[in-house]
């Protein structure tokens, strides 16, 4: 059982880990914790549904033309209604990012309203059972494509000169500015890629739940509670997080209570907040005064 | 003698305005062409497929006003939207009650809502008929102006553990529920039933709502090797579930259902024939959703509301709005709050020709539904049935 736990726990860990990782990548280059990336996750969800069951599109170019449509709608998130913003309180980023977030919902809403939605099976492969192991078509692909994602993602960061200049960025968007960097389209990019990536999350999840437009708001808990968890700011960390969650969720269910289950992120971030503040890999804060 | 009667109309002129007043609530909502009815429901949230019971309800309310009304007045609906949510709910009814001023309220799907709203109700006193909500406490205890329209969990959660033991060699039962008052409505009686019939419940889980994915239940329920799993969920968690249980080999293990999900739609959201083969759910109609005597239900609601997919909920309010259009009718049009709620009491076997069983409201009790039959898949059709094998 514990393997299978421990399978089930990563395919879901996954999930989260891609949800904490885009919720990562705004946070680093903005400081802005988007409190509406839930409903970036449903939107993409809903985005690869249109284009599945009602356009006909395959699987896979679904996917991608869903994550490019959110990049688009990350982008233009930035530059309509954050960017003119930008110098105000932070209580007013967080509140447009809430406004856009129950935008996205209520546009669900009105198009899908009193529906709960299945998306057709993804990775329809048989179950290999492997003992009393079960490994199914939903966990490979869902492992999979995330893994895959992030040696992409984490190889551009860390291999090539694009990648450096984010973490200049990232380390000092004054000093980024002043060797040249265009840190706007650079933090307009990274609103793009956290709702594709957040996007994607959306995307993987819906082939194995069911969609209906208030699908992202535990999502958005899980992500908050494994950006806690790996330490906030922390790009590795939000994907370790995430793994860990996902793998707590089924142990906690299995072995305590399944009552846990679900209660599982808000136990990690009171108990991260206490015992380690700066999570698994984040920095400790120090104010000098 | 002249004093006593000086004191009398003295009393009688204090009491006028009360009386005025106690006048004027009885016909609150009412007008001589139309009776408002405060129609609350999930019309938005994760649950909101529930409301396609009160879209069945309303629609019946628009054949009978197309019928010319009752005694001349239109049944006039005023919609508030509960999501599904306790807080949302309790705004919803106190703007019924006290901003729209409505007659009665009837519909209400949730649980945990309709019981967040029995105090505010029955203080407020007007007629309220449950029409799709199953928690017995919100009837029961009973409160004079709450009427249950369709069968309660109680009913309900006996009928599926007497299902489930109807199943030959049955004695290894598992229960997996929501931890809501909802779910609880099914789960207690039906474990009351079990453990009277000599049979406590192997393993008990819960499944919250909003939850993705069911791995760690479904390795517990593979670990005891149930004969039966009686499964207190709400639609999109039962499909997570049913499909985690083929996923993990145990597609093959009899799951009983509640009223909160239907085959059909259970079938359309899991994807799959072999998921749901050996799914079972509570069914309180005459028959099948597409059999001959559901069909003019089905193109009542068409015909009122053409783009609306039907599901089994969009039939279990109706029979609640017959009999409330049935004691309307035999109060006559001189019609007040207490002379409605006193012809409830007075609704005996009524055939409504929808649900399963008849409704009968006495003074004494206001459950008015008191069983329900069980649908599963025969041969690959669905089937209403009384029993293990036993058609209905």
């Amino acid at each position: 059982m514990l393997m299978q736990l421990t399978l089930g726990g990563l395919s879901q860990g996954m999930i989260y880990a891609l949800i904490a990782l885009s919720l990562t990548v705004v946070y680093r280059s903005t400081t802005v914790v988007n409190f509406g990336h839930g409903d970036f996750v449903m939107a993409g969800a809903f985005l690869s549904y249109v284009l599945v069951v009602l356009a006909g599109v395959a699987f896979l170019p679904a996917a991608a033309l869903a994550m490019i449509a959110m990049f688009v709608l990350g982008v233009m998130f930035n530059r309509g209604l954050i960017r003119p913003i930008r110098g105000g309180p932070h209580i007013g980023l967080a509140l447009m990012c809430i406004a856009a977030g129950y935008l996205l919902r209520g546009i669900a809403r009105m198009v899908w309203g009193r529906e709960v939605l299945p998306m057709p099976p993804v990775f329809d492969m048989a179950p290999i059972f492997v003992g009393d192991l079960v490994i199914t078509g939903d966990a490979v692909f869902i492992i999979g494509t995330v893994l895959v994602l992030l040696l992409l993602f984490f190889g551009l960061m860390a291999l090539t000169d694009l990648g450096k200049m984010v973490q200049a960025v990232y380390q000092s968007p004054r000093g980024a500015r002043l060797i040249g960097l265009n840190v706007d389209r650079f933090n307009d990019f990274s609103w793009g890629v956290g709702a594709a990536l957040g996007a994607l999350g959306g995307i993987l999840v819906a082939p194995v739940s069911l969609l209906h437009p208030d699908l992202g708001a535990s999502f958005l808990i899980k992500g908050f509670a494994a950006m806690t968890l790996g330490g906030f700011g922390s790009l590795g960390g939000a994907v370790l997080g995430g793994v860990l969650l996902g793998i707590a969720e089924q142990y906690a269910g299995a072995y305590l209570d399944t009552a846990l289950i679900e209660i599982t992120a808000y136990v990690v971030i009171v108990a991260v907040l206490f015992i380690r503040p700066q999570g698994l890999f984040g920095r400790k804060a120090v104010v000098k005064v | 003698m002249k004093k006593y009667i000086s004191l009398l109309a003295a009393a009688g002129l204090a009491a006028s305005p009360l009386l005025a007043q106690d006048a004027e609530w009885e016909t609150e909502g009412l007008t001589d062409d139309a009776i408002t009815i405060g129609v609350m429901g999930p019309f938005s949230g994760n649950a909101s497929s529930y409301s396609k019971a009160l879209i069945g309800m309303m629609a019946y309310y628009d054949k009978v006003n197309e019928e010319g009304g009752v005694h001349g007045r239109k049944l006039v609906a005023v919609q508030e939207d509960t999501a599904c949510d306790s807080a949302k709910g309790l705004a919803a009814a106190k703007k019924l009650i006290s901003q729209d001023e409505v007659f009665m309220l009837q519909g209400n799907s949730c649980s945990g809502v309709a019981l967040a709203l029995r105090p505010t109700i029955e203080e407020a006193g007007l007629p309220w008929i449950v029409a799709h909500a199953v928690s017995d406490s919100i009837s029961d205890p009973l409160a004079g102006n709450i009427f249950h329209g369709v069968p309660t969990g109680r009913a309900n959660g006996r009928a599926m553990a007497a299902f489930v033991l109807s199943k030959p060699d049955t004695s290894n039962v598992a229960i997996i529920e929501h931890s809501n008052d909802w779910a609880h409505s099914y789960s207690n009686p039906a474990r009351d039933y079990l453990e009277e019939n000599g049979v406590a419940p192997s393993l008990e889980l819960t499944m919250e709502r909003g939850q993705t994915d069911a791995t760690a239940q479904v390795l517990k329920l593979r670990q005891e090797k149930p004969d039966f799993i009686i499964a207190a969920l709400y639609e999109a968690e039962t499909a997570i579930f049913l499909r985690d249980l083929k996923k993990y080999g145990m597609g093959d293990v009899p799951v009983m259902g509640t009223a909160g999900t239907d085959l059909e739609n259970t079938l359309k959201r899991t994807g799959d024939f072999d998921t749901v083969k050996n799914y079972y759910v509570i069914h309180s109609y005459v028959d099948n959703l597409d059999g001959p005597l559901m069909q003019p239900w089905g193109e009542m609601i068409h015909k009122y509301y053409p783009d609306e997919e039907l599901s089994t909920f969009s039939f279990v309010s109706i029979g609640s709005a017959e009999a409330l259009v049935s004691a309307l009718e035999a109060v006559g049009p001189e019609l007040t709050r207490s002379k409605l709620m006193a012809a409830l009491e007075e609704v005996r076997d009524f055939d409504t020709g929808i649900l399963s069983d008849p409704i009968t409201w006495t003074a004494d009790d206001h459950q008015g539904v008191k069983g329900s039959a069980v649908a599963g898949f025969v041969d690959g059709e669905p089937t209403v049935l009384k029993a293990w094998g036993q058609p209905y």
